[in-house]
């Protein structure tokens, strides 16, 4: 703050709207008192282009080094007038809101005028602590890590690869394609068909393959993860190449003189496999692996290798990696059928998962694709499926959600037996049948096959003599009914995959309730997470399909490349640490959830990009060196400051802090011209957090009458936030200050009626109050 | 000892009697109290303990209200008495108990208006403060004790009980009402099935309808015993084709539709298979020695249960049972 300011006032009558309903005459003259104001003028519409001559003609000739324009809201004419003010700096002005938080709430025109005068008081105040900044260019590392190399991370890689990024894919299993590669077919709902997977799936195999931008690491997991300015330094761990990928020519002579046998992961556990192996047999990369938990080290591959490729002292590799951007692609895993015993999973061989039966039919797997019951080798007379086996499932070992794939897979799957095997019967047993969009058609198309829908979900399967008993309730008809099968196939909810809950830990992304990756916003900002720079897609993020899975692989690479190529120009208000008071306790690296923190070089980095300016590091900081970059502490309790310059003693004055959702719920109150009450006064914080307790105090022993507090519930900060307000009552009583003089709202931006009444209401009760 | 994420008391611990234990099998409290004294447990017997009202509360006599005021007198005894650990017997007062104590924690109103008329009808002394009793902690079933200490079981074993054919039979207010405190699983229950693996005397891993209930669903048994018989058949006929020797349970309700209703079912499948029903508590007490009349209590139940104990080449003089009438 420079020892004299020479401050300009601007004040827009905007058509009447302002002028109509606030005396500017009278607030230009209590400003003419001001001696720091060097100039006051009125016009129109201060946002037309004679506006703007007249802002900035003013500006070159009195010298102003900083601008108030009174007007409407930020929202509306900020950008415009962060225009108009050169050459000034475009954070050396304010706008206090005096259209929608003042003239159109107001009806009583004296009220709306001294309400006037207080906001632009408080603008003046408050733009003295205005700093001249500028907005931060960021760069970051032109490469990018991929975790998972399933159809999602698989899309992605290829495309960011194309817009010329260095990627590196990373597989913990020894074969990339993820579920898709295993499901055999998949539905083509405008075809009416079911087509080989592989086939769709290899050209985009192939493609990252021959890409020279592509690194594929196989075997390989995300062991550490640390955020480096904008960019991330990660740490890879490569099982141990036991087989030389260089030297293997994938003869087979290894596998054929292992003598030790493991499930066959490829197959669903429903055949065996040696512990030297191929994954399958169009496995990219194609060379053989070794499953070291399985392996005896008996030496029996090494003797019979022809090129001397195995060699099994080899160790893990280690590799790290710097990356600008991380997506995670880690896919889902299958709920556990023996968690429903009463299904019989465990019990019975005949009751199988839907992917063990896309892996019977497979023409690659276990039977070449015959379908056969597995204790008899017959083919089944009748198949009943059983939808919504761990989802939609209110019991605390289920998941309440849908798992949006399985209606179409059991119909894909029951088709493909009806096309098969025209005398096996199939029947569903269905919560609700789930085909939005054309896949409806196809629904339409298998139950004209001939495939049966019974609605209700079974209680339980038994055996009996040589077959399977169903026992279920059509609860369209309410008949019980036992059905005898030979084959019972579950319908697996979708779940977060160990990779996915992993991966989230190592990156420091939160999850949902389901442990799903959360994204930053579920509608608005599907592919992005709270950690600028970490990305999502496919299963990862929530159940889904093929389709789904490729639009948001495709989106996340986009982002990512409006990151990397586009470069970024970020808003200036972000942290900033005072090297003379930092003692490098770290404690808020520790506390920033958005990971914008780190210690580097003996001091405290703050990552522009990453920064949000929520400031939740000021409250931890135990040395009071943080700041956010023209948002001081000083700066605040000048705007409060500035409300209560003029007060009355009769007047009422309540000082409502709001979030950004708050502030344009409250001007929705004006656009929509609800009333409130001309006690409150509106100053628009980034955070509620923001607000310390000595504000507070300030404000209510300086002259205001109470403390609103609007904050927009849906963030991790609620609790505390709520809490805090509860500490802060307590200090309030302590401090022999009425504690219901402070009061905290939930605010939502279509409920501005309801803010309007909560504001009314507060002002009756301190009405009371003070009486 | 186990790990469970639960707390499982040793000591402090109120036996929560059971009406339905102590007029239709006493031998199972008998038989409880005989295992907690092997097994090192402290515990009381409170004299001024009323009824949970279970029975009455699903048959819609006893409301919720009452139900949860007669709780709140219930824990203050227990608290007074210094032995706040609440172990029922019998399932569905663990169920009833743990849902009082969440009303009285969770519905302020609802408290108050309960402290309100012991107020009322100078009863303070029974007023319940918020967070008294702890419905997950303070609250377990005497199963859960039994699974907790399990390890220490066969310090005490007398007789071997490997050559039975067991079949379990888990009470649903025990599984299925509080499924957060249920230890060992409610879809295929397993506490009473670990029990017995320590006596070396494994249960049946699974059997048809394994997890459903027996079917007495108290006004059921009465006011529609149709319905609550046709329930039972399904167990019934299920336990007859695996050839159990025992059906174990853990709650009297399901002790008496097995056991006082077996000639019934035997008259509605026309399936004869003899097989015995005892509370697992009454089981552990005979691998640990004790007497079958005096503290198992068999002269109360209607099957008789000496052909099991024949079975096992236990001795007993029959002439202590002076209940069941004998054609001799």
């Amino acid at each position: 703050m420079s020892e004299t300011n020479r401050i300009g006032v601007f004040l827009c009558h905007c058509g009447g709207n302002i002028s109509d309903n606030v005396d500017l005459d009278k607030i230009e003259e209590k400003l003419s008192e001001n001696e720091e104001i060097c100039s006051i003028k009125h016009h129109e519409n201060l946002c037309s282009l004679e506006g703007r001559n007249i802002i900035k003609d003013q500006i070159l000739r009195e010298n102003l080094d900083k601008v108030v324009i009174s007007a409407c809201s930020k929202i509306t004419h900020g950008a415009t007038f962060q225009k108009y003010i050169q050459p000034l700096n475009p954070y050396l002005f304010e706008m206090p809101n005096v259209r929608e938080q003042c003239s159109w709430v107001t009806e009583d025109k004296d009220k709306s005028t001294k309400k006037a005068l207080s906001l632009i008081n408080s603008a003046i105040e408050t733009v003295k602590y205005n700093e001249p900044l500028k907005k931060i260019p960021t760069k970051v590392k032109n490469s990018v890590l991929v975790i998972g190399a399933g159809i999602s991370g698989i899309t992605t890689a290829n495309s960011l690869a194309k817009q010329g990024m260095e990627v590196t894919l990373i597989e913990k299993r020894p074969a990339v394609g993820g579920a898709m590669i295993q499901v055999g077919k998949v539905f083509t709902p405008d075809k009416m068909s079911e087509d080989c997977a592989a086939c769709l799936l290899n050209p985009v195999i192939d493609e990252m393959v021959h890409n020279d931008k592509i690194t594929l690491l196989t075997n390989t997991v995300l062991e550490r993860s640390s955020r480096n300015a904008g960019n991330f330094d990660v740490i890879l761990r490569k099982k141990p190449d036991y087989i030389d990928p260089e030297k293997c020519t994938s003869c087979g002579k290894c596998t054929q003189a292992c003598p030790s046998f493991a499930p066959d992961e490829w197959n669903e556990g429903l055949n065996n496999r040696k512990a030297v192996y191929k994954p399958f047999p169009q496995a990219v990369p194609s060379t053989y692996t070794l499953d070291d938990d399985f392996c005896i080290k008996c030496g029996a591959c090494i003797n019979v290798c022809p090129t001397n490729a195995i060699n099994l002292d080899a160790i893990d590799e280690i590799i790290s990696l710097t990356v600008g951007a991380v997506v995670i692609a880690t896919g889902h895993q299958r709920f556990d059928t023996n968690k429903r015993p009463e299904y019989g999973h465990p019990f019975y061989e005949d009751v199988l998962s839907q992917m063990q039966l896309a892996r019977l039919m497979g023409i690659n797997g276990p039977t070449n694709g015959h379908l056969q019951v597995p204790s008899t080798g017959k083919v089944p007379r009748r198949v009943v499926m059983i939808q919504c086996v761990g989802s939609r499932d209110q019991m605390p070992d289920g998941h309440k959600y849908c798992s949006k794939v399985c209606c179409m897979v059991a119909l894909k799957n029951a088709n493909l037996i009806h096309s098969h095997y025209p005398d096996t019967e199939v029947i569903i047993c269905y919560t609700d049948i789930r085909t939005p969009g054309v896949y409806e058609k196809y629904y339409k198309y298998v139950q004209d096959n001939g495939i049966q829908l019974i609605r209700g979900r079974p209680g339980e399967i038994a055996r009996e003599d040589d077959h399977l008993i169903v026992r279920i309730e059509d609860t369209l008809t309410h008949n019980k009914q036992e059905i005898p099968t030979d084959l019972v196939v579950l319908s697996a909810a979708l779940e977060s995959s160990q990779g996915t809950i992993d991966a989230a830990k190592t990156l420091g992304v939160p999850l949902t309730e389901d442990k799903f990756i959360k994204e930053k916003h579920p509608k608005m900002q599907p592919v992005s997470t709270d950690i600028e720079g970490i990305f999502v897609c496919g299963t990862a993020q929530g159940p889904k399909d093929i389709t789904d899975s490729i639009i948001q692989a495709n989106t996340a690479s986009t982002k990512i490349s409006e990151l990397i190529n586009g470069g970024l120009e970020v808003e200036p208000h972000i942290a900033s640490i005072n090297v003379k008071k930092c003692v490098l306790c770290g404690k808020c690296v520790d506390n920033c959830r958005y990971q914008a923190l780190s210690i580097y070089q003996n001091s405290i980095r703050v990552g522009p990009i990453a920064c949000t300016g929520c400031g939740d590091c000021i409250i931890t900081c135990p040395q009071e060196a943080i700041s956010i970059q023209g948002q001081s502490d000083e700066r605040l309790e000048a705007s409060i400051k500035g409300i209560l310059k003029d007060k009355d003693d009769d007047e009422q004055i309540i000082i409502a802090f709001l979030d950004d959702i708050g502030n344009v719920s409250a001007n929705n109150m004006g656009i929509n011209r609800v009333e409130c009450p001309s006690s409150i006064r509106i100053i628009n914080v980034p955070f509620i957090n923001r607000v310390k307790y000595k504000h507070i105090k300030y404000a209510l022993t300086h002259g205001a009458d109470g403390v609103f507090l609007g904050e927009y519930p849906d963030s991790y900060k609620h609790d505390e936030i709520r809490e805090n307000v509860q500490v802060m009552k307590k200090h309030l009583q302590e401090d022999g200050i009425n504690p219901e003089r402070l009061i905290i709202h939930s605010v939502f931006i279509p409920y501005f009626r309801g803010l309007a009444s909560q504001f009314k209401e507060f002002d009756d009760v301190l009405a009371t109050l003070s009486s | 000892m186990v790990d469970v994420d639960k707390f499982i008391p040793t000591e402090n611990i109120t036996l929560f009697r059971s009406c339905l234990v102590s007029a239709e099998y006493p031998g199972v409290e008998a038989s409880t109290k005989f295992v907690f004294d092997k097994l090192g447990v402290e515990y009381v017997i409170d004299r001024n303990q009323s009824c949970c009202t279970g029975l009455g509360h699903y048959y819609d006599i006893f409301d919720e209200l009452s139900t949860t005021a007669l709780a709140a007198r219930n824990f203050s005894y227990a608290i007074r008495n210094n032995h706040k650990q609440y172990v029922p017997m019998c399932a569905t007062c663990y169920a009833i108990l743990k849902t009082s104590a969440k009303i009285l924690n969770e519905k302020d109103d609802v408290r108050e208006e309960i402290n309100k008329a012991f107020r009322e009808n100078g009863l303070e002394e029974f007023q319940y403060n918020k967070g008294d009793i702890d419905p997950r902690d303070d609250i377990t079933h005497v199963v859960d004790v039994l699974y907790y200490l399990k390890d220490k079981i066969p310090e005490f074993k007398k007789r071997d009980i490997s050559n039975l054919t067991i079949a379990t039979h888990h009470g649903c207010h025990y599984c299925k009402v509080h499924y957060n405190d249920t230890l060992c699983g409610y879809r295929n229950p397993e506490i009473i099935d670990k029990i017995c693996e320590v006596m070396e005397a494994p249960a049946l891993q699974w059997y048809d309808h394994k997890p459903r209930h027996c079917g007495s669903g108290f006004r059921q048994r009465y006011a529609n015993r149709e319905l609550s018989l046709d329930a039972t058949v399904d167990k019934f006929e299920s336990l007859h084709k695996e050839k159990v020797d025992v059906l174990l349970v853990m709650c009297p309700n399901c002790q008496l539709q097995f056991d006082r209703y077996e000639q019934v079912l035997e008259d509605m499948t026309g399936d004869k298979h003899y097989f015995a029903v005892m509370n697992i508590a009454q089981l552990v007490a005979l691998y640990m020695g004790a007497d079958p009349y005096k503290v198992l209590g068999i002269q109360t139940h209607t099957v008789n249960v000496e052909p099991l104990l024949d079975k096992l080449g236990i001795e007993y003089d029959s002439t202590e049972d002076t209940l069941h009438v004998r054609n001799e």
